[in-house]
């Protein structure tokens, strides 16, 4: 097979997503009172109206209508002020009353959308002359969303005894309805995703305005939030679609990304070698990296939709559309750009602090007590030492990168230091007085070390000279030992650099 | 002379247990006696719950003992149509489908008759899931009329019907979805009452057609089914049943208000209709003649889509049905065939096997209405015909209080009379149209039919959360007619002496 990028110079890829997701910040299911767990023994939240009990009738969730509100308005959608239920039929035990509580035509949101910016090695995959891209290869693309709907999550079956865990062949079929009937918001895209990488950035992107918002826990391994592939290939050029596959499986943002790649090449090559495309699903199998054939839709299904008696259509008033309005936090872009603008935080930093919720709160709250001038450090610190130091609190975030920041310790100091008071209310400062870590940075005693130490290393500074930048390590480590520990590096980096300069 | 369980109106025998002249544990038992003195004959029950309706009575006599305030229904005997969960018995809708089911808890309507005080004394029969119009179509015997035993009592809560028409207990739920409670309440010689969709909750009531069941009382007084009532919406609505309204809470303050001067419509092309006997147009012209006496104005009016009522309701009804029968599927309760290699096969043969004939008809109609391509030509039409006909109601209700007419084209009929599935749904016609618009309905026995001596109902239709209007008509239309606590001819005092 040929490589993704040549193929999309000949062939354009129409890439459109649908995401499940399930509102795990519910307390409640969708139309009953039971809990929401992910953990708890089979069949323990389970109730007459889960479990579709003759007689039992359900009642819907306002909060998690309150969500999709919300999802829709971070997306923005239209939220249709009139919409209702619909009932989906189909005869599986996944679903209590053989039939899904959906919705028709009418979504709570329609018609929305998601800007990306590609960049870097990611804008790579798409041709040149097929996007506005900017003097850095970068280039933004918008999304359309089609609809988020509403909906209840099924119950999870184990087969036992047959291949691959289907139910074909198993001996035995386990029912666990604790998930079934949990609120899953279901957002389907446009067609307007034209390379696997824009499809994994718009995840992502999702995921991360999915976060700020707290509507979920958002986790692929869990299968709280899941996403469906759908992709066809046409000619450059061409309007008309292509037959497309779907793709499932996809349980991580790599797997979404390498199973959209791997098809685009196998449709190109397919349809390269004379062969049609056939519409059916396929299933990533992410060990052998390749899709393979689950099913083949000769007929679409028929589902035998209509609207639901048991629940009155859904009257939403300005006011509530309002609450919901103000309950959205700031979203991960205004976030990004705020750090970037107002903070001077790298794009990467930026990027990654923007898209966690966790740790832009930290983050947030270290500035607050640092200074605006020492964000970039605390950045600094929140990506690279707050992993492996989650308890750390922003009075203790803040005081690291001050001391990061006046070069009173070093990297590995720090790290030391926050093993230390990680848990604990103690202040970096005082552990680092304490031990006697503090880096001198008295810029006199520095110098003296420097003379010295260059005075008794002619051979190294001759070599410096003639153009060996290596022995500048040696020549640090010197000073570091004459110092005894206490010296900055990074000072005698400087001030090294500088005296061998005016020698040369 | 003692007094027979059946002579009380359930004012009465909450009064007696009040007042200590019986106790509601002897009151339970009477209705027991009665119960098994004329079962037999009816064969209304499916269950009778001697120990849950000891225990109730039981329960009721400890708070008169204790010094507390009776409730309203303090001993009362109720039953309920099988459709209805009461936990501690099993809910068949006198289907094979659930034989074995225990409800796994209680129905809101069931609960808050038991909250007022009622004693449970079991479950009546019906047709399959509440498919038809005379009781024959269940699964474990057919109930007869006890006005002739060869006689179908109606449908589908003929059990309910031939229960309080025997005397066998005082009220009793049914279910409407097109007539279910009036047209086996005429038929039995009994008041049956459908009220307003949204009145009373259907929670743990096994739906059949969820926009157009509503659960309501028979009793052989208005008064006592107005009682019950009151105990159906005490609380008010019902969080567990999103389709439950908040409506009037008394339905006995207006009773015996007078209707002088008030206006009462009549449609003549219905008294023209093919299929209506003589007997019951003279018993149309007889109750409008009662109304008339004490005062009411009769006018004309018309329900000019009422002809496409069915024809709406044999689309609706059959898809939410097969909707909500989708879930009988045997996995997790009800019949599971056993011995079936795959999951599909279990289902289809469980669904072959467990339903009957009509609930086999009705689901396949509605799989088949539902489908692509054949739903938007009857489903989405017949959702226009029920605007249609909702906005006749409320044109005709500017003019008139309440619309006078016949519940049932004719009186009972015997068991197998007729064959033709076509030919009971068209006997449905003068009860669908309130089903399809949700307004409230009752049917009050008028007469005795002249040639056949059975009992004829008319039915009183009243606009939507204007049931205790509506009942005041009812009861001007009882006063007037001596059929009031009438229990049929053959099982008046026949067991259920009150010492």
């Amino acid at each position: 097979m040929r490589a993704l990028r040549q193929v999309l110079k000949d062939w354009e890829a129409v890439i459109g997503l649908e995401i499940h997701t399930e509102l795990t910040a519910c307390d409640t299911k969708m139309f009953c009172g039971c809990r929401i767990s992910h953990d708890d023994a089979p069949n323990t939240n389970v109730c007459p109206v889960c479990l579709g009990m003759p007689g039992a009738l359900p009642v819907p969730n306002v909060e998690a209508i309150r969500c999709i509100v919300m999802a829709g308005l971070a997306t923005n959608c239209t939220i249709q002020r009139r919409s209702m239920f619909y009932r989906k039929h189909y005869f599986y035990p996944d679903m209590a009353k053989n039939y899904q509580t959906t919705q028709g035509p009418v979504a709570f949101c329609m018609h929305g959308h998601l800007d990306l910016r590609v960049a870097g090695e990611a804008a790579l995959e798409r041709p040149d002359d097929t996007a506005q891209k900017a003097d850095d290869g970068s280039y933004l693309a918008r999304i359309g969303i089609l609809r988020i709907h509403m909906e209840e999550d099924a119950a999870k079956m184990v087969h036992v005894g047959g291949a691959e865990g289907r139910i074909g062949g198993a001996t035995e079929s386990l029912i666990d309805y604790n998930r079934c009937g949990t609120p899953l918001i279901e957002l389907v895209t446009q067609p307007d995703l034209r390379t696997p990488e824009e499809a994994r950035l718009f995840m992502e992107g999702l995921r991360q305005t999915w976060l700020a918002l707290g509507i979920s826990d958002c986790s692929l391994e869990q299968g709280s939030m899941r996403c469906d592939g759908n992709v066809s290939l046409r000619r450059r050029g061409e309007v008309c679609m292509g037959a497309k596959t779907e793709l499932k499986n996809l349980n991580s943002f790599k797997a979404l990304h390498d199973a959209l790649a791997y098809e685009i090449c196998r449709q190109a090559e397919v349809l390269e070698s004379g062969g049609t495309v056939r519409q059916e699903t396929r299933h990533w199998e992410p060990t052998r990296r390749r899709t393979t054939v689950m099913r083949v839709k000769e007929t679409n299904d028929d589902y035998r939709f209509f609207p639901d008696p048991d629940l009155a259509p859904f009257d939403l008033s300005d006011e509530f559309v309002e609450e919901c309005r103000a309950r959205i936090p700031e979203l991960p872009d205004a976030k990004r750009e705020r750090y970037q603008r107002q903070w001077s935080v790298p794009t990467y930093d930026a990027d990654r602090i923007a898209g966690d919720p966790a740790l832009a709160r930290l983050f947030e709250a270290a500035v607050a007590r640092a200074g605006v001038a020492a964000a970039p450090m605390v950045a600094n610190v929140v990506i690279n030492l707050v992993p492996g130091h989650e308890r750390l609190n922003e009075a203790q975030v803040a005081s690291i990168a001050q001391l990061l920041a006046q070069d009173a310790v070093t990297f590995a100091q720090a790290r030391e230091v926050l093993d230390v008071v990680d848990g604990t209310d103690d202040d970096p400062e005082r552990v680092v007085d304490e031990r006697g870590m503090r880096q001198s940075t008295d810029a006199d005693a520095l110098d003296a070390i420097v003379r010295e130490v260059l005075a008794r290393s002619e051979d190294q500074v001759r070599q410096y000279c003639e153009g060996n930048r290596k022995v500048l390590g040696y020549l640090v480590g010197q000073c570091m030992r004459a110092a005894g520990g206490s010296g900055n590096p990074k000072a005698f980096n400087r001030l090294l650099s500088e005296r061998l300069e005016t020698l040369q | 002379m003692p007094a027979t369980l059946d002579q009380l109106s359930a004012r009465q025998i909450a009064a007696g247990v009040a007042s200590g002249a019986f106790s509601a544990v002897e009151v339970a038992q009477a209705a027991l006696d009665a119960i098994a003195e004329r079962d037999a004959d009816t064969q209304a029950f499916l269950q009778v719950s001697e120990d849950l309706a000891l225990a109730a009575a039981a329960r009721v006599d400890a708070l008169r003992a204790a010094g507390r305030a009776l409730p309203p229904l303090a001993g009362v005997p109720v039953a309920f149509k099988d459709n209805m969960n009461l936990l501690g018995t099993r809910t068949t809708c006198a289907s094979h489908m659930l034989e074995r089911y225990e409800s796994p808890f209680t129905a809101t309507c069931v609960q808050r008759l038991l909250d007022a005080g009622a004693t449970p004394l079991g479950k009546l029969n019906m047709d399959e899931f509440a498919f038809g119009s005379t009781t024959d179509s269940s699964a474990f015997h057919p109930t007869n009329n006890p006005w002739g035993l060869a006689l179908v009592p109606g449908g589908s809560s003929g059990g309910s019907a031939a229960a309080v028409a025997a005397g066998e207990v005082t009220l009793a739920l049914g279910s409407d979805t097109g007539g279910s409670i009036r047209q086996p309440a005429s038929l039995c010689g009994v008041v049956g009452m459908k009220p307003t969709y949204g009145v009373v909750s259907r929670y743990g009531v096994v739906a059949f057609g969820s926009s157009l069941d509503q659960v309501g009382p028979l009793g052989r007084r208005v008064e006592d089914v107005a009682l019950a009532l009151n105990a159906l919406v005490a609380g008010g609505r019902d969080p567990r049943d999103s389709t439950s309204q908040a409506c009037e809470q008394d339905f006995i303050a207006h009773l015996d208000d007078p209707i002088e001067g008030r206006h009462v419509g009549i449609i003549p092309s219905l008294l023209e209709a093919p299929g209506l006997s003589a007997e019951v147009r003279v018993a149309m012209r007889l109750a409008a003649e009662r109304l008339e006496a004490q005062g009411a104005h009769i006018v004309e009016v018309s329900l000019p889509n009422m002809a496409s009522a069915i024809a709406a309701y044999y689309v609706i009804a059959p898809c939410e049905a097969f909707s909500n029968l989708a879930r009988f599927d045997g996995v997790r309760y009800g019949y599971q065939e056993p011995g079936c290699a795959t999951l599909a096969k279990q289902t289809s043969l469980s669904r072959a096997r467990g339903f009957d004939q009509e609930a086999k008809r009705r689901q396949m109609l509605g799989a088949y209405l539902l489908s692509s391509g054949v739903y938007e030509q009857y489903y989405l039409p017949a959702q226009k015909v029920r605007t249609l006909i909702t906005a006749d109601y409320q044109r005709a209700f500017e003019r008139v209080d309440a619309i006078l007419m016949p519940t049932s084209p004719t009186v009972a009929w015997e068991h197998g009379a007729i064959s033709d599935p076509a030919a009971l749904y068209l006997a449905d016609v003068f009860t669908i149209s309130s089903n399809i618009a949700g307004n409230c309905a009752i049917s009050v026995p008028v007469c005795l039919g002249s040639e056949s001596g059975l009992p004829i109902g008319a039915q009183l239709q009243g606009p939507s959360f204007a049931d205790a209007r509506l009942l005041t008509f009812a009861r001007a239309l009882e006063r007037s007619c001596s059929m009031e606590g009438l229990v049929a001819p053959g099982f008046a005092g026949r067991g259920g002496e009150l010492a």
